[in-house]
């Protein structure tokens, strides 16, 4: 990977508006004989890109996360947890149902692809704002998985019977070429 | 293509290839890049096996040893492995050696192991196994990843994602 992978990357970005340097910096790349032993992987994304985490607050007593999962990726239901920074006991919440897949090695699995809304109660006035923690695990049909991995956002809370509050993103969206 | 066009082409390409050379040495110093160093990396792990007794890779020095970074949440990684038993059972003693390292707990590595009746060694790794592959070239720290070192411990083939059975016979082919 290495060179490669991160050749052709910015090669396919810059495709549309300069086709030469992009065909230029993919002959260099193969060219240079590249020193990296790795195949070029597919473009995969970093999990957080991969499975976007973001949150907002209903009203005072309820958060609702999402999760924005990328075509082409998946998440596993039974490894989503959610909890408070610095508390960190598991809340419990109801997920909704996935889609069930049979699994070899653990049987029945969930898993869901597309946007994962979530409610998540909190059990008692938590003051002005919280940090919401979500773990999760999934993988992509390129056939990677990744390891679970941690997101977080700081959410203001409304006051008592007002709401809900703005969308706070875990990842927040690099501006490209093209936006 | 004119030939202003190629030459043009080529100038860039050179300037490109110029540019990207510095930036894989800025981005080489970092990490233990050379295939030996990288290797010597591996080959200097200890990790526990399932038993909990520690395994160091060196043991396997002057094989061609193939580590396969797995778990047994990661369905992707039990799928390819029973090509790995075939090959381990079928050029083992040619001196081909499969190591498996897995991002997992001991309970669930054995369990699995003996389902699929898994005949190379697996050790356990943490996340030190995880940062260890990421120094080897997995970035994203996703699984399967797998690492081919030649008999001198070299590293010669990285892989994300499944090792092709076409890739597998040709490395048995060439490095055997």
């Amino acid at each position: 990977m290495g060179l490669l992978a991160t050749s052709t990357g910015s090669a396919r970005k810059r495709t549309l508006s300069a086709p030469a340097p992009a065909l230029a910096l993919v002959l260099a790349s193969l060219a240079l004989g590249v020193a990296s032993p790795a195949d070029a992987d597919p473009k995969l994304l970093p999990p957080q890109e991969a499975f976007r985490f973001s949150a907002r607050a209903l009203d005072d007593r309820t958060l609702e996360a999402r999760f924005a999962v990328t075509d082409g990726y998946y998440l596993y239901r039974d490894k989503m947890r959610f909890a408070l920074d610095p508390d960190m006991t598991d809340i419990a919440v109801t997920l909704p149902p996935g889609k069930v897949k049979e699994d070899q090695f653990f049987g029945k699995v969930e898993t869901y692809r597309g946007e994962v809304v979530v409610r998540v109660p909190l059990a008692q006035a938590a003051g002005k704002s919280v940090v919401l923690v979500a773990d999760s695990q999934g993988c992509a049909d390129a056939g990677v998985c990744y390891p679970a991995t941690r997101q977080k956002v700081t959410l203001a809370l409304p006051e008592a019977g007002k709401g809900p509050g703005p969308l706070v993103d875990a990842y927040p969206r690099k501006k490209n070429w093209f936006n | 293509m004119t030939p202003k066009l190629r030459w043009t082409l080529v100038g860039v390409a050179a300037v490109a290839a110029l540019a990207a050379g510095v930036y894989f040495g800025m981005e080489r110093a970092g990490t233990p890049a050379s295939p030996a160093q990288a290797g010597a990396a591996l080959a200097g792990l200890a990790l526990p096996d399932p038993a909990g007794k520690e395994q160091r890779l060196d043991q396997w020095r002057g094989k061609v040893v193939i580590v396969n970074f797995w778990a047994t949440w990661c369905a992707p990684c039990r799928e390819e492995m029973p090509e790995f038993i075939k090959a381990q059972q079928q050029h083992g003693a040619q001196g081909l050696q499969f190591v498996g390292i897995a991002v997992d707990q001991a309970d669930k590595v054995d369990q699995f192991a003996k389902e699929i009746g898994l005949n190379y060694p697996t050790l356990i790794g943490g996340f030190g196994a995880m940062e260890l592959s990421k120094s080897l070239g997995n970035k994203l720290m996703a699984l399967p990843f797998t690492v081919v070192l030649d008999r001198k411990g070299e590293i010669v083939h990285t892989q994300l994602g499944e090792l092709k059975p076409a890739k597998l016979q040709s490395i048995i082919t060439q490095l055997l």
